[in-house]
């Protein structure tokens, strides 16, 4: 599990690029970058909990919701500084996070995705309904403090944000805290069966990805400036979320960003030619095939074509 | 207080509807189809269609709706379910993400707006002080009928009593000549056209939109799961706590709080008993 | 005196089934025992209640003097207490190496993150299980049945345990890998390692063990020396499946 060069290399090479890249592209591609950002920062945290434990988590956008809720209501309504409420935003997802375990320590499977699905649901009625004076109700909030202007500048803070965070994750899940969460998943009796509390592991999982969650929630929130229930609480917006986690390549780190980047840029592209929501029909449809056909994901296609490739010219060589 | 009894009573037995087609495949395949209420909302929209749009006759537009879920499902097993070999987490996923798909179709082909059904059956009744739709009655009523035929032919017929042995154990049923696979392939027919029909009754309950297919999922989920699986009278119980809940919070609190109860029932029971109110401890 | 593994009346039921009924039964420190019976005596539960993947319905399970019957699985193996599977539970996705390295996990969240993996015990453990030098990054998909208890063995091993539960070692195993965990089996008892055996390859079986016992429909038929247990009219009616 050591760490090559070459690693070390192939993320320089990708932070240049991708700080030079303002310089070449323009606002509108930026802009929507800025979303790849967040949401490789979103699957990301779902892979940690979902994609190595195998706890299914359909109800991610829970977690996120507490994270950017609570800091646009601190912000917005009490009118805390954007440097106070996101870290008490983030310690909220983390509590979150907990009731989202109490569930995780009896059923699994299928029961669990079930549960936090209606841990999803359970939140957006409760929003609009508890305290709108809080909350907005239906229609959320608008005009919450943004922590800068422009598409340069938050391109470089969510870009920023995200190495950030899938660095850290890459370390962490490097050691044999991420073998044994990935064991989990694979077969948790065994896990158990080799003197590990399978209890803890989950809990730090769960404590990690409500971590990102809600960090990321809570900059997504003082990004765009507004929130609104029907926005977060989405099954669309789960589905994008998974979807590019699995497309890219659970049980990585480089594979929830490239699954975020394509799916972001597949829709994107897709706006020309189907300019209203039918757009979905072909990009769920691209996602299921994709998933039922390499259920790994990008990633491990691009590693397969790579190693052919190295065979190849290791054949034709001297 | 007999508005609260009545509505509930008509309400559940719609909402054992359901939830029958989606126990059916969870029981026989343990699979949770989580595409399941797009067959509702499908069946919402092709009754629609054929009676609203095209004219037809309200039986005409219910059969229709039946053959269109009962080809949805068997097409469903062929090319996913059977793809993936039953790999339960892939199966879910592929599930749903096929049910945002089906939901992009929808607005694909009839827009994003909702639609008002024309009850199926017009008309009130009044007793007392509680005034009954003929509509809601009608649903019941069917629902009940529906039930009633599915319990006889999965307890009379030679391919419901291949049902049964299949969902207790798949291998015993193979050795006794049953063949699983097309076993499984019926069963998802039956369970899609099930599913349509529900979704007609439903639809003229609620309305028609491309996002309807989320409640009834949790619907089905919650009578299946805190019933307690392969638990019929576990599952027409919990059908029935659900409605009424839903009753007494829209009448006597709010009604935006109508799904909350819900919710916060399938989180306890399975917080609390993982097997469901009436599942047991298995070996 | 206390024992390093007693059970005391214990009684497992699911539902209406007695799986276990009254069964009190301990191993000397050191001693090899065999557990024998029929398909579905209830050999297998006796290892999950021990190991507290089930939880027994009454009585005592007790490791060195301790009751250990509200503790936790990682618990009891920190107790020295391990088992095998009947059908091994590898990680398909990890090879030899890193299903050792989950058994050699230390439980503690602090150290897996700052210390690195021992690859040197990794290897020497699947070494001494009989792996060779080109196994070590095999995935389970590519071994033999063989190789697969070995590496459960290796990964139970790994936890450092002082009683072994072996559960149907030799069940799809060729003569070559039955003699070769056979020996393996046999060292470890040199070693001063507590087994208990389960088996139905009793030809296999008796030159592994010190004493016996036979069980039917959860309870205790025999008990005693191989040959004693064998000749039991009660055991061999219960295998040629008369009541």
């Amino acid at each position: 599990m050591g760490i090559r060069w070459q690693h070390i290399a192939l993320w320089i090479a990708f932070i240049v690029v991708m700080l030079a890249l303002p310089e070449f592209v323009s606002k509108g591609t930026l802009r929507t970058i800025i979303f790849a950002n967040f949401l490789a920062i979103f699957a990301i945290s779902w892979d940690v909990l979902s994609g190595r434990t195998g706890y299914i988590s359909f109800g991610h956008p829970f977690l996120i919701g507490i994270g950017a809720y609570t800091s646009a209501i601190l912000s917005y309504r009490f009118g805390f500084p954007v440097a106070a409420s996101i870290p008490l935003a983030v310690v909220a997802t983390m509590i979150g996070g907990t009731l989202f375990f109490l569930p995780a320590l009896r059923i699994r499977g299928s029961y669990f995705a079930l549960v936090t699905l209606a841990f999803m649901e359970l939140m957006y009625q409760l929003v609009q309904v508890i305290r709108p004076d809080l909350t907005g109700g239906t229609r959320g909030m608008s005009g919450i403090e943004t922590i800068t202007r422009g598409a340069v500048n938050n391109y470089y803070l969510s870009f920023s944000l995200m190495v950030i965070i899938a660095l850290a994750m890459w370390l962490v899940m490097k050691t044999r805290l991420g073998t044994a969460l990935s064991a989990i998943g694979m077969n948790e009796e065994s896990v158990r069966g080799s003197g590990l509390d399978t209890t803890k592991l989950k809990l730090a999982a769960f404590m990690i990805a409500a971590f990102i969650a809600g960090l990321g929630g809570a900059f997504y929130v003082h990004y765009l400036g507004s929130i609104a229930p029907r926005a977060l609480f989405d099954i669309n917006f789960l589905f994008t979320i998974i979807v590019a986690a699995l497309i890219g390549g659970a049980s990585t780190i480089i594979g929830p960003m490239i699954g975020a980047f394509f799916l972001t840029f597949l829709l994107e592209y897709l706006r020309p030619v189907l300019p209203g929501a039918e757009r979905y029909f072909i990009y769920g449809g691209i996602a299921l095939i994709l998933y039922m056909y390499q259920p790994k994901g990008i990633y491990e296609v691009a590693k397969q074509g790579w190693g052919r490739l190295r065979a190849v010219r290791a054949g034709a060589g001297p | 207080m007999s508005q609260i009894i009545i509505q509930g009573l008509l309400l559940s037995g719609l909402y054992a509807l359901i939830a029958v087609g989606f126990t059916l495949i969870f029981s026989i395949g343990r699979v949770l189809n989580l595409a399941y209420g797009a067959y509702l909302m499908i069946g919402g929209y092709v009754y629609y269609h054929f009676t609203q749009v095209l004219g037809l006759p309200q039986i005409a537009g219910i059969l229709m709706a039946a053959i269109f879920g009962c080809v949805i499902g068997i097409l469903k097993y062929r090319l996913i379910v059977k793809t993936l070999k039953g790999d339960h987490v892939a199966v879910e996923i592929s599930t749903l993400i096929l049910a945002v798909v089906i939901q992009a179709g929808i607005v694909l082909v009839f827009n994003d707006s909702s639609k008002i059904l024309h009850p199926i059956v017009p008309g009130v009744w009044r007793i007392g002080g509680a005034t009954v739709t003929f509509n809601i009655l009608t649903a019941a009523l069917a629902s009940w009928a529906i039930l009633i035929g599915l319990y006889l032919f999965v307890r009379n017929t030679h391919i419901g009593r291949a049902m049964q042995a299949v969902s207790m154990d798949v291998k015993g049923a193979a050795i006794s000549g049953v063949d699983p696979d097309r076993i499984n392939l019926i069963t998802w027919g039956i369970s899609g056209a099930l599913g349509a029909v529900a979704g007609v009754f439903f639809a003229s309950y609620t309305q028609l939109s491309p996002s309807m297919w989320v409640a009834p999922l949790i619907i089905a989920v919650a009578v299946v799961i805190v019933g307690g699986i392969g638990s019929i009278i576990g599952s027409l119980i919990v059908a029935h706590i659900i409605g009424f809940m839903e009753i007494i919070s829209t009448t006597l609190i709010a009604a935006e709080l109508r799904g909350v109860f819900t919710m916060l029932l399938i989180i306890g029971v399975l917080v609390m008993r993982p097997r469901g109110l009436f599942g047991r401890e298995e070996l | 005196m206390s024992y390093p593994l007693e059970l005391k009346d214990v009684v497992k039921r699911f539902g209406g089934l007695t799986a276990t009924n009254h069964m009190s039964f301990n191993v000397e420190n050191g001693e090899s025992l065999g557990l024998i019976g029929p398909n579905g005596a209830g050999k297998t539960t006796i290892f999950s209640l021990i190991m507290g993947e089930h939880r027994q319905t009454a009585g005592e399970i007790l490791c060195n003097g301790e009751d250990i019957s509200a503790l936790p699985t990682y618990a009891r193996i920190g107790r020295g207490v391990c088992r095998t599977y009947q059908i091994p539970r590898p990680f398909a996705e990890m090879d030899v190496l890193e299903n050792i390295r989950l058994g050699l996990m230390p439980n503690s969240i602090w150290q897996m993150l700052t210390r690195n993996p021992d690859r040197y015990k990794e290897i020497e453990l699947a070494l001494s299980v009989g792996f060779s030098e080109n196994d070590l990054n095999r995935h389970p998909a590519e071994l033999s049945m063989g190789d697969l208890r070995k590496l459960e063995l290796a990964r139970t091993l790994a936890t450092d345990p002082s009683i072994m539960l072996l559960d149907e070692v030799f069940a799809g195993l060729t003569a070559g890998e039955i003699a070769q965990i056979a020996d393996l089996i046999n060292k470890k008892r040199e070693a001063g390692m507590t087994l208990i055996i389960v088996s139905h390859d009793l030809r296999s079986l008796e030159p592994l063990i010190d004493r016996a016992i036979a069980m039917n429909h959860g309870s205790i038929v025999a008990e005693g020396s191989f040959a004693k247990v064998m000749a039991d009219p009660d055991v061999r009616a219960s295998y040629l499946g008369g009541e």
